[in-house]
């Protein structure tokens, strides 16, 4: 009788969670009108605003000449490029520098000579010395659209936005069994979740193709130096003081990426992401939010990573306990509800990875959808490990930054892998 | 783009969608008059002497007995329950049964008094086809139309009013069409209608034939941007509330055959290799008698609806509705077995193809009569028109209205179910003590006995159960001996149960007790006899 009525409140809440998860996964596709909003609006009149690019690099001197060449080749006039590297790294400092003697107008370098060094210290080593309106973050292996300030800037007259997050989409789907999934939970988060977040006044900004005004950002004092995910940081605490944030996606101007090299890279990774949810939850900036709804969005929000491998855990150990314990049948079929609303996940993606390959002129054959399909419990194993481990280093105090690696994979031809130092 | 404000911050216009807003209108009162009024006729009509006409069946009874079964906490079924049927019609009808315990009387056999419970089912349908035709475009006069022909045909209130599963799926069906043609076009009411349509098809399972037409309409009423995701939410919604039942299946050790027990694969078997007759084409086929019940309670509804389906499928907005009913007919028209309550399916989409016809009879009268008119001062050609929309809507009521008259007339007047009446009283008073008694009787009679205090199952028995359910067999030794009573109906007297030949032992060695009616009406109360002497039927 106990585990009966465990069963029953346990299934129908990760039940309920599940379909709320999907509810808010496929926000921009509910209707062909929220579809149309999440795009940028064509540009027009005279642009306003100057641009300070930063582009923290370390260990990233493969890739960085091709990411600001990239940049500099921008339609847009009014900007300059800010390439924050280490004192330690002189490899990577060798190519700023080079960057910067070739394009004196443009570019300038920013030594970061903190001891331990992270991406936030690395931008709020930058932040005094940008001269633009609006202060913009890539990664050292963005592929940045030329057109993308220009819409930018539009999106900051006319929404009169304190915030513009751009896309960012991962797009070596085909390189390894995982990095599908891994595209795919780009594509729906850029491409969906976040304009709900942007719409709902609480929204976990992305780490980079992110762009604020230089005073907000000022004004909130930067980012968090010691916040393992500090974009999404940020986004909370400008959410609590109100600033309107502007989401935009369009497949010709999103910025690209690769996924992680390896599985534990990509392991690393998202523990780091987790511990970082964990850290902005635990300084609760979240709860200045004005409504009840948002400050609950926000608590769902930084949990799911946590709920999620919870879930996973708990369906087969209760369809097990179900049939063991010989329940009555009804609520054997409960301990089954939480499936259902994965199965229908499992139906979105399918049409998703059709969409993304349709958006991306990419080849997306019947081998991808049964890596899709096939993979999605392996996956969701993966980001379960990920979950225990970032409470398993937040408990023992561990808050070392694990850099990911770049090895160019989304660029042509690709690039072999290096070696980085885990720090921290 | 979107454009989101904070609640600190200053409002801005959202960017212009590249799509056009298409919200739903609010309804006015005209719109409600227009659902409401049908709607209530349909079901004072139907209501009128509910439990008088048609005479009661098996198949109602059945249900019945399983929803009083679910109710009671017997399981699925009074029986073993062997996978007849996925069981959500009658689960529906065991949450409703509450209703008709208010209007259950002892001078009525329950099955006819619990009729009450299909009342709503019929109010919902009714206010569903309404607003179907609404979002195909239909104006509100002819989503009247379409309800009062649904409703009040005399074939619609004889079907409609007996508890059988068809009502309950085609319920589902229309809500799931409803949300299919939202002007919305919100994912989550796509994933809606096929969760209701999987609802529907659990709920009686033929009513699959429907999916193309389904699928139609969501192709046409959803966006190409997003029409990708609404099929895979309406799949999704579909395969999720049907997998519940061959997961009920495997959970209960039941999915595939093996000995000692039931299975759903092999309930399935036998609905798909039930014995059938040619089509119904065919001149003395069983089928074709089926349909020329059908055409006797109304001939203008099944034929003149079926042609206007065809004609349907030459309009867009129409199509999926003329392809539902043409999906049906061909159905019906194939060789094999088909269920006297078939067409119970087609009728909404019937009354939906001709509204949708009227409405283009009367575009056409516009169009010619303004043709016409330009020769007339402008003051005449109002009425002009008016006049010739009064003359056609008189010819067309003047040729249906007096079989109709006839037919709802018998209806709200017959007594079909006297017979039944008067059985299940004579048992109350002929049965001393209920407890012990062991008396066969086709599902009519069944909720009388258990009412009466009979033993559910072994006390009042399902005649078909002494030959097929070994449960029951084990439980009367003796056989036909073993039994008190046995009624004999048109039910059990029907030439397929010559095989049940426990139940043809017991008619052979019974006496009458007491008999109603006559011809095939009649009711026979047999008492067992179980001297050698006994006196044959």
């Amino acid at each position: 009788m106990i585990v009966s009525i465990a069963l029953i409140l346990i299934s129908t809440l990760f039940f309920t969670m599940a379909v709320a998860t999907l509810w808010w996964m496929m926000h921009a596709w509910r209707t062909p009108e929220n579809l149309a909003r999440t795009r940028f609006t064509e540009p027009e009149g005279p642009h306003r605003n100057s641009f300070s690019l930063l582009v923290p690099a370390r260990h990233e001197e493969r890739v960085l000449a091709a990411t600001v060449e990239k940049v500099l080749e921008s339609h847009y006039e009014d900007f300059e490029v800010l390439l924050i590297v280490g004192h330690d790294d002189p490899e990577t400092t060798a190519v700023a520098r080079a960057l910067a003697e070739r394009h004196p107008d443009r570019v300038r370098v920013v030594v970061d000579t903190h001891r331990v060094k992270n991406k936030p210290k690395a931008l709020n080593t930058a932040l005094p010395h940008c001269r633009g309106d609006v202060v913009g973050v890539f990664d050292a292996e963005d592929q940045v659209h030329p057109d993308l300030l220009g819409h930018v800037d539009h999106a900051f007259r006319t929404a009169d936005a304190a915030v513009v997050q751009g896309g960012v989409q991962l797009i070596n789907f085909s390189s390894s069994w995982y990095s599908l999934r891994n595209c795919l939970e780009y594509f729906f988060w850029f491409r969906s979740r976040l304009h709900l977040h942007a719409r709902r006044g609480f929204i976990p900004l992305g780490g980079n193709t992110v762009f604020i005004r230089g005073d907000v950002l000022r004004a909130v004092g930067g980012w968090d130096q010691e916040c393992l995910a500090e974009d999404c940081d940020l986004g909370v605490r400008l959410s609590s003081e109100g600033a309107k944030v502007v989401v935009a996606y369009d497949a010709a101007l999103v910025t690209r990426e690769e996924t992680p090299d390896s599985l534990y890279a990509l392991l690393r990774q998202r523990t780091r992401w987790n511990q970082g949810f964990l850290q902005v939850y635990r300084k609760r900036a979240w709860a200045r939010l004005p409504l009840r709804r948002q400050r609950l969005l926000a608590r769902w929000t930084l949990a799911t990573p946590f709920v999620q491998a919870l879930a996973g855990l708990f369906i087969p150990v209760g369809v097990a306990l179900a049939l063991l314990f010989a329940v009555p049948v009804g609520v054997a079929m409960i301990t089954f509800l939480p499936l259902l609303p994965l199965a229908v996940t499992v139906a979105f993606e399918a049409v998703a990875l059709h969409d993304f390959g349709v958006q991306y002129s990419l080849r997306v054959g019947p081998k991808h959808y049964l890596q899709l399909i096939l993979g999605t419990p392996f996956y969701q194993l993966v980001l379960a490990a990920a979950a225990v481990r970032a409470v398993w280093r937040e408990a023992r105090g561990q808050h070392g930054w694990e850099l990911t690696r770049h090895v160019g994979a989304h660029l042509a031809g690709g690039g072999p892998m290096r070696e980085i130092r885990n720090e921290g | 783009m979107t454009v989101t404000t904070l609640q600190r911050a200053p409002t801005t216009g959202p960017a212009r969608p590249a799509v056009p807003l298409r919200l739903g209108r609010s309804p006015t009162w005209l719109g409600v008059a227009a659902v409401v009024l049908p709607t209530l006729a349909v079901l004072t009509v139907q209501a009128w002497n509910i439990s008088g006409w048609p005479a009661g069946n098996d198949d109602e009874g059945t249900y019945l007995s399983q929803a009083w079964s679910v109710q009671q906490g017997h399981g699925l079924a009074p029986y073993t329950y062997w996978y007849d049927h996925p069981p959500l019609g009658w689960l529906q009808i065991a949450a409703l049964s509450w209703l008709p315990e208010l209007f259950a009387s002892h001078d009525q056999v329950m099955t006819g008094s619990l009729r009450t419970v299909m009342l709503p089912i019929t109010a919902i349908s009714c206010v569903l086809l309404y607003l179907l035709a609404r979002r195909l475009g239909l104006p509100r006069w002819a989503g009247s139309l379409a309800v009062l022909l649904f409703g009040l045909s005399p074939l619609a209130v004889s079907l409609q009013r007996q508890v059988l599963l068809d009502n309950l799926a085609v319920m589902w069906v229309l809500a799931a069409m409803v949300l299919c043609a939202s002007p919305r076009r919100d994912l989550w009411q796509h994933t809606a209608a096929g969760l209701a349509f999987g609802v529907a098809v659990l709920s009686k399972e033929t009513i699959i034939v429907l999916l193309p037409a389904l699928v139609l309409l969501l192709w046409q009423r959803s966006h190409p941007a997003t029409r990708g995701f609404s099929l895979a939410g309406a799949a999704g919604g579909l395969v999720t509330v049907l997998s519940l039942y061959p997961l009920y299946a495997l959970l209960k050790n039941e999915l595939v055959p093996g000995s000692g027990h039931v299975s759903l694969l092999e309930g399935l078997s036998f609905q798909l290799s039930r014995p059938g007759s040619p089509s119904l084409l065919a001149a003395d086929s069983a089928n074709r008698q089926i349909l020329d019940s059908w055409l006797y309670y109304d001939r203008f509804l099944l034929l003149g609806g079926l042609a206007a389906a065809v004609l349907m499928l030459l309009r867009r907005p129409m199509r999926p509705i003329g392809l539902a009913a043409v999906l049906l007919a061909v159905i019906a028209m194939r060789p094999g077995y088909l269920p006297a309550m078939f067409v119970i399916q087609a009728l909404p989409f019937l009354a939906l193809a001709l509204a949708g016809t009227a409405d283009r009879a009367v575009v056409l009268l516009r169009r010619g009569t303004a043709a016409a008119g330009r020769r007339l001062p402008p003051a005449l050609r109002r009425p002009l028109y008016l006049t010739a929309v009064a003359l056609t809507g008189l010819a067309a009521v003047s040729a249906v209205a007096p079989g109709w008259y006839a037919g709802d007339r018998t209806a709200v007047t017959a007594d079909a179910n006297d017979g039944y009446d008067k059985a299940a009283q004579w048992l109350r008073g002929a049965l001393t003590d209920p407890a012990t008694a062991r008396v066969a009787v086709d599902n009519v009679l069944w909720m009388d006995l258990v009412r009466d205090g009979l033993r559910p199952g072994l006390g009042a028995i399902w005649f078909y159960k002494i030959d097929l359910d070994p449960a029951v067999a084990r439980e009367l030794p003796g056989g036909w001996k073993d039994l008190d009573y046995i009624v004999s109906t048109p039910t059990v007297r029907q030439p397929s149960n010559s095989r049940l030949t426990t139940v043809q032992e017991a008619l052979a060695h019974s006496t009458v007790a007491a008999s109603f009616g006559s011809g095939d009406h009649l009711i026979e109360i047999r008492r067992i006899v179980t001297e050698p002497a006994g006196e044959g039927p």
